[in-house]
């Protein structure tokens, strides 16, 4: 059982790792690419040409963003720093793997609320967009950075010496999901069996609370989209962390 | 002295190859202890082994009385790696790259700057402590991945390959470091390949060749192996030719390159005479004859059967036969 003043100097070291990442990576060409460019690019393509109120579009760029941002920076930082041989640097500092890890989500659940924030003051200046309950906004965007920036880690622990060899297989895993998540068609308006498979998103869940934080509008309940996003988190982290054992046991 | 590192039958397998093969043995506190063997000896893997970064298949190591696997973090508290590549951060300047690692190792806030200042001063990294790690020469990119290993004031520093493809200035300037070093009392372990190295700077040496240590000794009690052997150099006005010094492989081992030819011998009278009549019969003019002491490569070569290069250039010149 970890002391609690050990707790204390583990979570310091995870914040100088994170802070150490956003300072390195956050304005590398892949994280604008995959983190910004990626999800903003999708939601125009999806909302030019149709007759779509801003207002009803502005969740969907919230909860593109903050599952494309969180979930990026994990596969960017650890392929780089494996190649680059700096992520020895961790294993070799008398830190657990957990504290490392957490530092690298830690990073990546910054960057998914930096950028996700942008889209909701957009709609609040400019488009006049209500906060209708700020508990389910705040607290589903904080859970859902951590949920996917835990993603990510969990997906960087794929053997590849570089980003696009873990970004690959991880976007088939991501555009899909943006397809049964009531990301493009609301839960409520997908046939019964899509209802039932978006409930197995994490994405579903973001896009619920994002949607009940600026119109009211949910179809499972925050409650139970809450208990997702945790239960996700927890599944992300713990499997990510044994996956990243093994590899180094690999080695 | 106490034994700092200790190894009992440490041995680590990649699937079905043997890395390290059951390796034991002891480095004194405050010696530079010199892990020396050829490319792929399993040089690094036992470096990797001892500071938690793989784990061994089999057997136990302590550092500083921590079990590695145990107590690793204690283990990682107490030392200082310098990996082959040298590994910072190239987005960030010197000064930071010091800072991050003071804070990965915990060294007390109040001390850092200081630290670090004094580090950059012992390394002359003072002038460029605002530079981009990237934008560091080789050799100074090196000092600072050392500086950066100190940081935490460790007991024992690992280095893999310090002075790799360094120029001779900042290998020899690196040497000087680290002779200053175990002044402080700092213990370094160091693997390297080059021979002269080892016998310039180590205290003691273990030699290890496919995974397992064959001898472990001071650069002295390791030469004197071959101790009654001398070596013959001559050197003549025109190229020898390979196939030519067969005749002579019947006073011993014989080494050739260009102008020059080496033999390991027993008997120097007796293999002079034959040398000189070598020369004459060849029509070789010499240029100059002399014995020479034994090196800690004649030794190396004798204790592993790992050939120098130039022997291995000539057997291939030769089209396989020596």
């Amino acid at each position: 059982m970890m002391s609690g003043r050990r707790l204390i100097r583990e979570a310091k070291v995870a914040w100088t790792i994170g802070i150490k990442d956003i300072r390195i990576y956050y304005a590398s060409p892949p994280s604008l690419m995959f983190g910004i460019l990626f999800p903003f690019s999708m939601f125009l393509s999806f909302v030019i040409g149709r007759n779509m109120p801003i207002t009803r579009a502005i969740p969907i760029l919230i909860a593109q963003t903050l599952f494309f941002a969180s979930s990026s920076i994990g596969p960017i930082t650890i392929p780089l720093e494996r190649r680059m041989q700096t992520f020895d640097r961790f294993l070799s500092a008398p830190v657990s793997l957990w504290t490392v890890l957490l530092g690298k989500t830690v990073a990546g659940f910054i960057y998914g609320i930096g950028i996700s924030v942008i889209p909701i003051a957009i709609g609040a200046v400019f488009f006049g967009s209500q906060i209708t309950d700020l508990l389910a906004l705040v607290s589903g965007m904080i859970l859902s950075a951590f949920a996917f920036a835990a993603m990510g880690i969990m997906f960087a622990s794929l053997p590849g010496q570089g980003p696009g060899q873990i970004l690959m297989p991880f976007n088939f895993v991501r555009i899909p999901l943006l397809f049964i998540s009531g990301v493009f068609i609301p839960v409520k308006d997908l046939p019964y069996w899509g209802q039932i498979a978006s409930m197995f998103s994490p994405l579903t869940h973001t896009i619920e609370l994002v949607r009940a934080g600026l119109d009211g509008e949910n179809f499972f309940g925050p409650l139970l989209n809450l208990s997702v996003l945790t239960i996700y988190f927890a599944v992300f982290v713990f499997v990510g962390i044994r996956f990243h054992i093994i590899n180094q046991k690999r080695e | 002295m106490n034994d700092i590192i200790t190894t009992q039958s440490l041995t680590k397998y990649y699937d079905s190859l043997l890395a390290v093969d059951h390796i034991s043995m002891q480095v004194k506190e405050g010696e530079i202890f010199g892990f020396l063997g050829p490319n792929g000896a399993g040089k690094t893997t036992t470096i990797r082994m001892l500071v938690g970064l793989t784990t061994p298949n089999e057997g136990s190591a302590t550092i500083k009385g921590y079990d590695i696997r145990e107590e690793i973090v204690n283990v990682k508290r107490c030392v200082g790696v310098v990996p082959e590549t040298s590994n910072l951060y190239n987005e960030l300047t010197v000064w930071e790259n010091l800072r991050f690692m003071a804070g990965m190792y915990h060294a007390p806030k109040n001390e850092r700057e200081h630290r670090i200042t004094s580090l950059l001063k012992t390394f002359g990294l003072t002038e460029r402590r605002g530079a981009k790690f990237g934008g560091l020469s080789k050799g100074l990119k090196r000092r600072a991945t050392i500086a950066a290993a100190l940081v935490h004031h460790p007991d024992i520093l690992f280095l893999d390959e310090p002075t790799s493809g360094l120029d001779v200035m900042s290998a020899r300037s690196l040497r000087h470091f680290l002779r200053d070093l175990r002044e402080t009392g700092v213990t370094v372990f160091l693997t390297t390949h080059y021979i002269e190295e080892a016998d310039q700077l180590c205290d003691r040496i273990a030699i290890i060749v496919k995974g397992r240590i064959i001898a472990v000794d001071t650069p002295e009690n390791l030469k004197a192996v071959i101790q009654g052997t001398s070596i013959i150099e001559a050197s003549f006005t025109s190229k020898v030719e390979s196939i030519a010094v067969e005749e002579l492989e019947a006073y011993g081992k014989v080494e050739v390159k260009d102008n020059t030819l080496w033999i390991q011998v027993t008997d120097v009278s007796k293999s002079l005479k034959a040398l000189t009549r070598f020369a004459d019969d060849h029509g070789l003019e010499v240029a100059y004859m002399n014995t020479v002491k034994p090196s800690l490569e004649d030794a190396f070569v004798k204790l592993t059967g790992v050939e120098s290069e130039i022997m291995l250039m000539e057997k291939e010149r030769r089209g396989g036969g020596a």
